[in-house]
């Protein structure tokens, strides 16, 4: 690293400072802006050091080049799992395809009779759970209740509403000068 | 007249060394001041600008050409610290620490001024890096990027992924915050 790896611009002086202090004490946006502009170039310049720019270049080809040889070797892997797959099911199909069928029809010849059984017995729960619950409900809701459960949500759903607006106007706060 | 940023990219894309040198040397300096002003480490910074431009260049392919490539560049950076910041707790270094191990203003702006005016400045640099240093971190982002980089809020905004608007009261809050950090130094 050199000596003036940190350079400044034009350093700005005490009187800028103040200049940009009465902006912004007096409200004046457009001329705040400017001035600390000015004032900010107080702060020094970092330089890169020397090589950065090489070093980078290198290491990007570097990689580059890894990246070209890994797509390349995922390319030829495809190409000979695929061609060793379609080869290997040419080879095997006359034997496998029966053995395939037969599999199938195992499964489906068992698995469907157990299916349509369970599906049955949980419907009749279902159903049995579904009466049980209409009864209950005709039992304990009167016109009465149900005004003061509606009565109930309906207060619930202001306070969120005005909760939401609360937060909503801090935020829009935020988003102005 | 030199290429523009688009061009410059594009060719690199295509696999130009000299495309890629000219874009890396073309942005080094902005990378690396950008990201100082946030990890407030050279040497860190210097790393991370390394990985942001590789960064950049294997997204090389998703990059817009209507899109302004500054924009598009400091998204990246900003993503690459972030990343960083997120998993690494930062051991900082001031401008005073800088200043120690000899990185000082040039000859040609020492020679040209007062020794009384030049301890003005040098210690305004200090306040400003010491008031910098203190702001919110997503105030400080969009003051390098304005002042330093010299976007503008549009560009900021998209860089930050923020309303136009909200970069504007981040902007004025920054200066108002500096404002009160700076004031006894007047």
């Amino acid at each position: 690293m050199t000596r003036d790896a940190i350079r400044d611009r034009n350093m700005p002086d005490r009187k800028e400072l103040e200049r940009w202090l009465f902006s912004e004490e007096t409200g004046q946006e457009d001329a705040a802006d400017a001035a600390f502009a000015h004032v900010f170039a107080a702060l020094p310049k970092v330089e890169p050091g020397e090589g950065f720019v090489q070093r980078t270049i290198a290491e990007v080809w570097r990689l580059r080049a890894r990246r070209r040889r890994l797509v390349a070797f995922g390319w030829a892997a495809a190409i000979v799992l695929v061609a060793g797959g379609a080869l290997a099911t040419y080879l095997a199909s006359p034997r496998l395809a029966p053995a395939a069928i037969k599999a199938f029809v195992f499964a489906s010849g068992h698995a469907v009779p157990w299916l349509v059984a369970y599906t049955t017995v949980a419907m009749d729960w279902w159903w049995t759970l579904a009466r049980v619950g209409s009864v209950i409900a005709s039992v304990l809701m009167t016109p009465a209740r149900v005004a003061a459960v509606v009565g109930v949500e309906l207060f619930g759903i202001l306070a969120f509403f005005a909760l939401q607006r609360i937060a909503g106007a801090g935020r829009l706060g935020d988003a102005h000068v | 007249m030199p290429p523009s940023d688009a061009e410059l990219a594009n060719e690199a894309l295509a696999g130009s060394e000299e495309a890629s040198r000219a874009l890396v040397a073309r942005y080094a300096t902005p990378a690396v001041n950008f990201i100082f002003r946030l990890v407030r480490d050279r040497s860190l910074a210097e790393d991370l600008a390394q990985e942001g431009f590789l960064r950049v260049f294997q997204r090389l392919k998703t990059y817009d050409p209507e899109r302004k490539f500054s924009s598009w560049f400091f998204q990246v950076l900003r993503n690459v610290t972030i990343d960083y910041l997120r998993v690494n707790r930062l051991a900082t270094s001031s401008l005073d620490e800088l200043t120690d191990a000899g990185f000082q203003a040039p000859e040609a702006d020492r020679t040209s001024s007062s020794p009384e005016r030049l301890a003005e400045q040098e210690s305004l640099a200090r306040a400003m890096d010491g008031a910098l240093a203190r702001i919110r971190p997503e105030y400080r982002e969009v003051v390098v990027l304005r002042y330093q980089e010299g976007l503008t809020h549009p560009e900021i905004a998209e860089i930050l992924g923020l309303p136009s608007g909200t970069v504007k009261t981040y902007l004025h809050r920054a200066r108002k915050e500096l404002a009160i950090l700076l004031k006894p130094f007047a």
